[in-house]
């Protein structure tokens, strides 16, 4: 049996269960590369170009673990767009690219392009291209598309549910994952899923949040069509698919009003997140924190910070239950 | 006299107070903690309740700052709180009317806007400590002037010349720069001043609105320099309480004050012997648990551990009998 390595980094935590599902149905063996830790982060870090951002560098950590894994394949896909009109960061365009460069003796790298900017005539090419490491059964490989599909909106179900997306995943896999539904506080949470819902990326932001008594809101709770709606309201669209919903997410609760706060999760050297934190900054009413992670590992400044969010969120609290409005 | 202890552990310096039943400071006392956090509380106990004869009884502690943690394992802390709210406290306490607190310390800086006494919105720097106490301890020392005489000479200047302040690397090489070109240095020292309010009003202020009354406090804030600049900016009157350096202690004691006045409990206050007898040694080593290789850092009186923290998973901070974590829980 083929083992294909599946990195643990970047859009694993969108669509793992669909690759998954694809590569099981036709015979493959998946194998993921472990959590995210030091060791991840050192290893990505040496061997990335140091331009590429963090959730990158810890990517080529990801892939590099696979090495001892013993895996024939890396499925490395290259994303470019997801839906029409929308695109992914370009540093993903070049991903399996920059992957070749950085990384020796690698096994195959499946490189699967998604383009679905204008129409998905080349995804189905690309599908029976990918499928086609395994099988030259045109019919079995269009099958276990749309197996993994069902799942993939099985998946999508789970994350709608009030879990993160790593959450999901572990759910999705028959672990049992607990949700406390007591929360003094509701605070939405935006970034990038592969920064945010990586403990160690992250600094489990939303795993603290939870443990000082709030209840952590993400964009995967809010209906697509809200999110879009909201973001239509800014002049000009936003082309970058996670942006964009990050922006219509951020308006989407700044107006609900059970919302308490937002807190922004944006990556130091990340390009979109510079722009997007800054828009959302500035139309955003409610109390709005932007907090920026990358290499470091001193947990600190961010428990500070969390820390000092919610007792102001508390506070304020106090204060409008005085009857007097404190959202300027 | 019964009284109540605020800490402040931080970066540069290490603060006491003591403060009364009435919220009225008693004693100050503020060391730079070197490097050295434990040795810091424990001189800087000393140092409280050295001098006059009066007898105090500590019915509650607070601590804040960075080594808030460790500082609450020490002495026993009532209420552990971040710097954020703590200089939030003092400074409503001392003016009721305040909007906006200006804070700078030795690695961070921070806006704070409150409105009728509480918090309804701060930032603090992000990645760059530009501007922050240490990077003009810094330029003091390369430019030979003792940091306490900064600011008097600073203000001197007829015509402060401009500096980069976007980054504490290229304000230094500006600063270079304009030296060799035989600028004065107390116009050197006004323009570096200048270029820090920048850096402040665009990077932490960044789409704040400032109003009336601003306190500005924090180790930096003994800066008239920086004063100045920041009164000519904002041109509004900067207020600098008498007790600027030891905010973040007083609110940490008021905070105690309030949670043990309000719950009518005793103090978590391990006493005097507790801390002033005990050999206390840290040491930090790397876990082999996990891949995570986290560096735990263990407390140890008389080599009694007494705590662990840096684990990511908390299988070392959770070891340890629970009750006497109770104190680490943040209130």
């Amino acid at each position: 049996m083929k083992r294909v390595g599946i990195p643990q980094g970047l859009f694993y935590y969108y669509y793992y269960p669909l690759w998954k599902v694809f590569f099981t149905f036709l015979g493959a063996e998946v194998v993921k590369s472990s959590p995210t830790s030091k060791k991840t982060v050192d290893i990505g870090v040496n061997l990335a170009v140091d331009e590429a951002c963090f959730p990158i560098k810890v990517y080529y950590g990801h892939v590099s673990d696979l090495l001892k894994k013993d895996v024939d394949y890396i499925f490395v896909p290259r994303f470019i767009s997801i839906e029409t009109r929308s695109y992914i960061c370009p540093k993903f365009m070049g991903l399996p690219d920059m992957i070749k460069a950085g990384i020796k003796e690698l096994p195959e790298i499946i490189d699967m392009t998604v383009d679905l900017s204008r129409t998905d005539k080349g995804f189905k090419q690309e599908i029976l291209k990918t499928g086609s490491f395994f099988t030259n059964n045109k019919k079995k490989i269009k099958e276990a598309y749309n197996y993994a599909l069902e799942e993939y909106k099985r998946f999508g179900e789970l994350v709608r549910q009030g879990y993160t997306r790593q959450e999901a995943i572990k759910v999705w896999e028959g672990e049992e994952v607990f949700l406390s539904e007591k929360a003094d506080l509701n605070i939405g949470v935006l970034g990038h899923g592969y920064s945010l819902y990586d403990d160690f990326i992250s600094m489990s932001i939303v795993k603290r949040l939870r443990d000082m008594g709030a209840k952590v809101h993400l964009p995967e709770h809010i209906k697509g069509e809200d999110i879009e709606k909201e973001a239509a309201s800014l002049p000009k669209r936003v082309f970058w698919t996670l942006g964009r919903k990050m922006v219509g997410s951020a308006f989407y609760m700044d107006k609900n009003s059970d919302i308490d706060g937002i807190i922004y999760v944006a990556c130091f050297g990340c390009g979109p997140d510079s722009l997007i934190g800054e828009v959302i900054e500035r139309k955003v009413k409610k109390p709005f924190m932007l907090l920026t992670v990358d290499e470091h590992t001193g947990e600190g400044g961010i428990v500070t910070r969390l820390e000092a969010f919610c007792d102001m969120l508390i506070r304020r609290r106090k204060l409008s239950e005085s009857n007097i409005s404190c959202y300027g | 006299m019964i009284c109540y202890l605020g800490v402040d552990i931080g970066s540069v310096s290490s603060n006491f107070v003591l403060i009364d039943q009435t919220g009225k400071l008693k004693k100050k006392v503020y060391i730079r903690t070197q490097g050295n956090p434990v040795k810091a509380i424990k001189e800087g106990y000393l140092m409280l309740k050295e001098g006059e004869g009066i007898e105090f009884e500590i019915r509650g502690v607070g601590t804040t700052g960075s080594g808030r943690h460790l500082a609450s394992i020490l002495l026993g802390a009532d209420v552990v709180k971040n710097e954020i709210t703590a200089h939030a406290v003092a400074a409503s306490c001392l003016y009721p009317e305040v909007k906006t607190i200006i804070e700078i310390g030795g690695q961070d800086s921070k806006i704070i806007i409150l409105d009728r006494g509480i918090v309804t919105d701060f930032a603090m720097n992000t990645v760059c400590a530009a501007g922050t106490g240490s990077f003009l301890d810094q330029q003091a020392a390369r430019l030979n002037i003792p940091i306490e005489e900064f600011g008097r000479k600073a203000v001197l200047s007829s015509q402060p010349v401009r500096i980069a302040g976007r980054c504490g690397v290229f304000a230094e090489s500006d600063m270079i720069h304009k030296q060799q070109m035989g600028y004065p240095v107390e116009d050197i020292l006004m323009g570096l001043c200048e270029a820090l309010v920048r850096n402040y009003m665009n990077n932490v202020a960044k789409g704040k609105r400032i109003e009336e009354l601003v306190v500005f406090q924090g180790g930096v804030a003994a800066n008239i320099g920086l004063r100045k600049a920041f009164e000519n900016f904002l041109e509004m009157k900067i207020n600098v309480p008498e007790h600027y350096n030891v905010m973040g202690a007083i609110g940490a004691a008021v905070l105690a004050k309030e949670y043990i006045e309000q719950k009518r409990i005793k103090t978590a206050f391990k006493g005097e012997e507790f801390i002033l007898e005990g050999e206390f040694v840290s040491k930090s080593f790397e876990c082999g648990g996990c891949p995570n290789l986290c560096e735990v850092v263990c407390i140890k009186r008389d080599d009694k551990p007494l705590a662990y923290w840096g684990d990511r998973c908390r299988r070392w901070e959770t070891s340890l009998n629970k009750g006497d974590r109770r104190n680490l829980k943040v209130v």
